[in-house]
């Protein structure tokens, strides 16, 4: 193999994996405050491709105020859902587990409201930036780069927020001990509120970026999802900066096994990644014991 | 009894934990600038009190009135603002987080935010190790140092009554001892304190007056005097 290749191929990872990132971040988030495994979150994936898809197709918005703008919508309707459904249900003592079949139930919801509202067919927005960037015998679109750019920009402000910010502090604190952090005077069930309408923009963040390569229909958000857990898996359940390893990491192997082997490949890879690190290390490959 | 304000009275308090009741119409009451014990064995319902107090854990019936205000089931968060503060059992810090971070954590509320600064110094007074170890995450210090920086950030709030879950829990005698001395150090800033504890003798040294629980009653009350002389504890608290 080509060395210009096989840093073509890594480059691509990275970018595939900054996507993985972002989900795997979302699930992340949700999973280490609330303790929620939150199986609709390939849903808010998909809902954030069709605003994208009617904000900058069928009302003619530009993709730069129609992106933030199907991000904001994903952030309240996240927010807006937990508030009706999840937070009834982790109030309660050893009713935790319920969520599992309420976010299950919800996922298949959302998925045939979908259906109904925007139909089965594919839909995909054009390319947000056009062009091929060319450095040496190394090409990647623009269109990828900025997936990449944006994506690292999000994982930047994200960890600025969680490190810096009174909210920050109040999430981290939440997600490491719930009663003291409540003793403390943080609200944590608005801490979660935000956390999982934080978890739905970042999501539907990834959908808009991607929605120029991969198409939105209803059951967008099913192998989303799946990617997602494995990203979670590896990084360690419920750690952000795990997540974010956890999300490059398996991008860089995906690109890497598919070169070596074939795109067919490349969920096989995924998942036997996936199930060697619960046999070995169930803790996550990134994560701590 | 003490001619200060009355703090903190609970009357008639009882708590399920689903269809278990741990506490049984339990009664009592704080003054200002108290230390109070609440004594008993593991599973009398004196860690279920002090939750029921702060809003950690659902009040059935019965009420508890802070300073005057009915606080009955309020929800935790707004504890601080009124002026009261825990210390939970075994320390719980934020245990990924930096001494500073927990202890800075303690002033999260915006009633309290804006005086952080001048806080911090104070309870920097009181426990030299908040600036020394500083940056150090919390997880790796010992029980001891732990408790204090839990101690620390329960007193950023400057709260007029102080709730301990079992501060001696876990601790060597020589850290016990020092965190006596540190209750007795805040109880002399004028906060009252209430914390629950097994040792019968240990309680007695720095309180004015304590309750004992036994299966989730009230069994007996008094001053560490009264309590120390009365039969029950001498027979089966201290074994005479």
């Amino acid at each position: 193999m080509n060395l210009a290749i096989f840093l073509e191929q890594i480059l691509n990872g990275l970018i595939t994996g900054s996507m993985y990132a972002l989900i795997g971040s979302g699930i992340a988030l949700v999973y280490g405050t609330m303790r929620v495994l939150n199986l609709a979150h390939g849903e808010f994936y998909m809902l954030g491709g069709y605003f994208t898809f009617y904000l900058i197709v069928q009302i003619g918005l530009s993709p730069l105020l129609a992106i933030p703008l199907a991000v904001a919508i994903a952030f309240c309707l996240g927010a807006l859902i937990q508030k009706l459904t999840i937070e009834y249900l982790i109030v309660r003592e050893n009713w935790a587990f319920t969520t599992i079949a309420a976010t299950l139930g919800l996922s298949i919801v959302l998925q045939n409201a979908a259906l109904l509202m925007f139909g089965e067919q594919f839909n995909t927005v054009p390319y947000y930036v056009q062009g091929v960037m060319s450095i040496g015998d190394i090409r990647l679109p623009w269109q990828r780069v900025l997936i990449f750019v944006v994506a690292l920009a999000t994982i930047a402000g994200m960890t600025w927020l969680l490190k810096y910010t009174r909210l920050g502090w109040s999430i981290r604190a939440t997600s490491q001990d719930r009663d003291a952090a409540q003793v403390v005077g943080i609200p944590v069930r608005r801490i979660y509120m935000i956390c999982f309408g934080l978890a739905a923009a970042l999501g539907a963040l990834a959908a808009a970026m991607l929605a120029p390569i991969n198409a939105i229909n209803p059951w967008a958000g099913i192998p989303i999802l799946l990617k997602g857990f494995v990203v979670v898996i590896l990084g360690g359940l419920g750690s952000f900066p795990g997540a974010i390893i956890g999300g490059l990491f398996l991008g860089v192997v995906e690109a890497v096994g598919v070169q070596l082997t074939s795109s067919e490949w490349r969920d096989v890879i995924s998942f036997t990644l996936m199930i060697a690190v619960i046999w070995w290390r169930p803790w996550g490959v990134f994560g701590t014991k | 009894m003490s001619t200060d304000p009355l703090m903190l009275v609970v009357e008639d308090v009882s708590v399920l934990y689903g269809n278990y009741q741990v506490l049984w119409d339990v009664s009592m009451q704080a003054h200002a600038g108290q230390v109070v014990a609440v004594l008993g064995p593991n599973g009398s319902g004196k860690s279920t009190i002090l939750k029921a107090i702060m809003g950690l854990t659902p009040v059935r019936s019965g009420r508890v009135i802070f300073n005057g205000e009915d606080i009955t089931n309020r929800p935790a968060h707004q504890m601080i603002e009124l002026g009261m503060s825990m210390v939970l059992e075994r320390r719980r810090l934020f245990t990924g987080m930096t001494v500073y971070e927990n202890v800075m954590l303690g002033a999260y509320h915006k009633s309290i935010q804006k005086h952080a600064k001048e806080r911090l110094e104070w309870v920097e007074s009181l426990f030299p190790i908040i600036a020394e170890r500083r940056d150090q995450i919390a997880g790796k210090m010992s029980g001891g140092e732990q408790q204090m920086v839990a101690i620390a950030r329960a007193l950023m709030s400057r709260p007029k009554l102080l709730l301990m879950d079992e501060p001696y829990l876990g601790l060597t005698p020589r850290i016990v001892n020092q965190i006596a001395d540190i209750i007795r150090k805040v109880n002399a800033e004028g906060i009252a304190v209430i914390f629950n504890e097994q040792n019968v003798k240990l309680s007695f040294g720095i309180s004015n007056y304590g309750y004992l629980l036994e299966s989730g009653r009230v069994v007996l009350n008094g001053t560490g005097e009264e309590m120390m002389n009365s039969d029950v504890i001498r027979r089966v608290y201290l074994g005479e």
